[in-house]
């Protein structure tokens, strides 16, 4: 009986799923007319078009519609690295990158492969794009060099050879699913999940990624051999990479659409291509179900990019956070918090403090201690003549002992002194007793009072503190 | 339904009988009338089940050419499988082959015929010195209908890799084969199904309603319930 509802509940559950027959009949269809595709197949016009909305695209360098253009072409005029695409082609195909010209010459480049491309090799590829080698039907196309695109250096750890891009998919100007294409060893640089790309969930308000999934539908949590976690990846300029998306669907006229930015290392957000009939892959890499976010946003009266943009946030993003509470138990904070520090005498001073998951211990500036009352403390053990004590070295340990055998006791509040080793070189600090209260947990803990007047912040918080916390520094 | 008329024993509607009379075969009229119960199959099989194969002309054209190669005994559907899968063979051999010549698409595929026709006659060739005389005899048109197939399988290559074209392929295959045994008069089923069908011819009319029905739904196919069932587990 159990399995039988099972079974049930898992047919219902695929109401929310958007498979094939749904994504043509009931959203390709009726919303992306036959002009608009013809838009989005023509990836020259659908430049010039984007361009013209002020949406950023690959520089365009030359087209060549014709064998007679192809004969005159100079080429002389391409620069050190390009791409040859063919303007209608499917799925990547006949798709050329080149990244360097061949020292010495001037008629051949290095391919993505390391092997040599000359003027030649060129020059049959094109005369295939012309055939239709590679578009829809074998018909005549146009082939275009446009500039290459260069790996940022935010998402270059996670992608093998290509270029990885996010695919956000657009339905009445509402950004309503995203994912993060990797290309990988398995896809040979390609970010395409058919061909063994990775495809990682993004939460929509924060743009962290989630869940991933590489090819069609094996669940994955690192790249496949490291140990390069793929959950939580803040991608670079989220909220612009909406705004693009959006702007591309009203310019494009697609009232369905999978849009497809890269990150250049230079550029920012680029847009790459429009797509009209976006895949479903996107459900498998989110665990999400496609369909029932659209029926979400059916209707909506939306006026502005802007607004689409704070709808889909709104709507389809934050469950990352709720859910890593529930799951671990632990607060997520951001990496600078609004503290409320306990003072002597019921005294309470909120401050901004830096959340720092690089330093151990807990330091706050010295005229906040003052601030908290611990004026005297700190006087007392300026008064403390250092050099008495030896050279202060990670060599000379001891320093530590003999200052606090001297002076435990004498100085009021003094707990401990602690020697630090910071950016400002090696410091001897006075340690105190201090509860401060962070995202309504109070922490009892001992702090180091030290000079920070000239830093931005008057109080960093290290790992000793963080234990009940997540760190999210995108927050 | 009217079936009270025959033509060589076969019962049949009375309207086949006044075509019979005509002159025109009693084969090419059942195998006109299956045609669109071949249609019919493929659609189910792509749209609720979730196979691709190569659209709904090539498996229909393919169900047919081993409809006819198996006329005189459903054995012979062997002869026809194997013809099948030389094709595939040659044609994924000879996309290695001339790569490196870097040819343009048609003059490619036409060197890939000549090849896939070549193998196909030492097939035949092979299959004679071992009196397989079913192969032998084997319908001219369906062979070549089969060696048009590596047109299709040499295009989706090149859209989209030789990984894609093979299980498209297989998948045209079973169709194919599906149809096969659903629509040859040397199978139980199938001369159950040509028996109804020539007795109520009209009986083709009611699959219209039946694939508008199927043209308007939107639900999930069986092969998308596996492909999303990590994400239907953890919605339920």
């Amino acid at each position: 009986m159990t399995s039988l509802n099972f079974m049930f509940e898992f047919f219902r559950a695929g109401s929310s799923i958007l498979g094939m027959n749904a994504r043509n009949l009931t959203y390709v269809r009726p919303h992306n007319l036959s002009g608009a595709k013809k838009l989005a197949d023509d990836k020259i016009l659908s430049k010039r078009i984007l361009k013209k909305n002020s949406v950023p695209v690959p520089r365009l360098i030359a087209k060549v519609s014709s064998i007679s253009t192809l004969e005159k072409f100079d080429w002389t005029t391409l620069p050190e690295s390009f791409v040859l695409k063919p303007n209608q082609g499917l799925g990547g195909a006949g798709i050329v990158i080149v990244y360097a010209k061949k020292k010495g010459r001037n008629d051949a480049w290095i391919k993505s492969s390391g092997s040599i491309l000359t003027v030649k090799d060129i020059k049959e590829h094109v005369r295939n794009i012309l055939d239709g080698a590679f578009s829809l039907s074998n018909s005549p196309d146009i082939a275009f060099f446009e500039e290459r695109l260069k790996l940022s250096s935010e998402l270059k750890p996670y992608a093998y050879r290509g270029i990885p891009d996010i695919r956000i998919v657009i339905y009445n100007k509402v950004p309503v699913m995203a994912m993060l294409r990797l290309p990988t060893k398995e896809s040979d640089g390609k970010a395409n999940l058919q061909q063994g790309g990775i495809g990682v969930g993004i939460d929509m308000a924060t743009g962290t990624t989630t869940t991933a999934v590489q090819g069609k539908s094996k669940i994955v949590e690192y790249i496949p051999g490291s140990r390069m976690l793929l959950r939580g990846i803040k991608i670079p300029h989220w909220d612009e990479m909406l705004h693009l998306a959006v702007k591309a669907q009203i310019a494009s006229g697609l009232g369905f659409l999978g849009a497809d930015i890269a990150l250049d290392r230079d550029r920012g957000p680029v847009f790459l291509e429009l797509n009209a009939r976006p895949g479903l892959s996107i459900q498998v890499a989110n665990t999400a179900g496609l369909k029932k976010r659209l029926e979400r946003v059916e209707g909506l009266d939306i006026k502005t990019v802007e607004r689409g943009v704070t709808v889909g946030k709104n709507l389809f993003g934050g469950e990352i956070e709720q859910e890593l509470e529930e799951t671990s138990g632990k607060k997520v904070i951001g990496s600078i918090e609004k503290i409320t520090l306990h003072g002597k005498n019921t005294k309470k001073i909120e401050v901004e403090a830096k959340v720092d998951t690089g330093a151990d211990s807990t330091s706050i500036d010295e005229k906040l201690a003052c601030e908290l009352g611990f004026e005297e403390t700190l006087n007392a053990f300026k008064k403390i003549n250092l050099a008495d004590y030896g050279e202060i070295s990670e060599k000379n340990a001891d320093i530590k002992t003999k200052i606090n055998d001297d002076y435990s006791g004498k100085i009021p509040d003094l707990e401990n002194v602690t020697i630090a080793w910071s950016s400002s070189g090696v410091t001897i600090r006075p340690v105190i007793k201090l509860t401060f209260e962070m995202d309504k947990k109070t922490i009892k803990t001992k702090v180091n009072i030290v000079d920070r007047t000239n830093l931005k912040y008057p109080m960093i918080i290290g790992k000793k503190n963080l234990h009940k916390f997540l760190v999210d520094v995108s927050k | 339904m009217s079936n009270e008329c025959s033509y060589n024993g076969q019962e049949m509607a009375c309207v086949l009988q006044k075509i019979m009379e005509q002159n025109v075969p009693l084969e090419t009229v059942t195998i006109l009338l299956l045609f669109p119960i071949i249609a019919t199959i493929v659609v189910i099989l792509r749209q609720v089940i979730g196979m691709h194969a190569f659209g709904i002309y090539t498996p229909s054209m393919i169900a047919i050419a081993f409809v006819a190669i198996g006329r005189e005994d459903a054995n012979n559907i062997k002869y026809a499988v194997a013809v099948y899968i030389v094709v595939l063979f040659v044609g994924m051999f000879m996309r290695y082959a001339l790569k490196k010549l870097r040819l343009l698409y048609l003059p490619r595929v036409a060197i890939t015929i000549t090849i896939v026709t070549l193998s196909i006659l030492a097939l035949l060739t092979l299959a004679g010195s071992l009196s397989r005389t079913g192969f032998v005899e084997a319908e001219l048109f369906a062979i070549l209908i089969i060696i048009t197939l590596v047109e299709k399988f040499v295009s989706v290559q090149i859209e989209k890799g030789s990984r894609t074209a093979l299980i498209l392929a297989i998948e045209t295959l079973l169709i194919a084969i599906i149809g096969f045994y659903l629509m040859s008069t040397t199978t139980p089923i199938g001369i159950k199904i040509t028996d109804v069908i020539l007795r109520n011819p009209y009986l083709i009319l009611l699959l219209i309603p039946f694939h508008i029905f199927l043209g308007k739904w939107t639900g999930l196919r069986a092969t998308e319930y596996m492909r999303f069932r990590d994400v239907l587990k953890k919605i339920q």
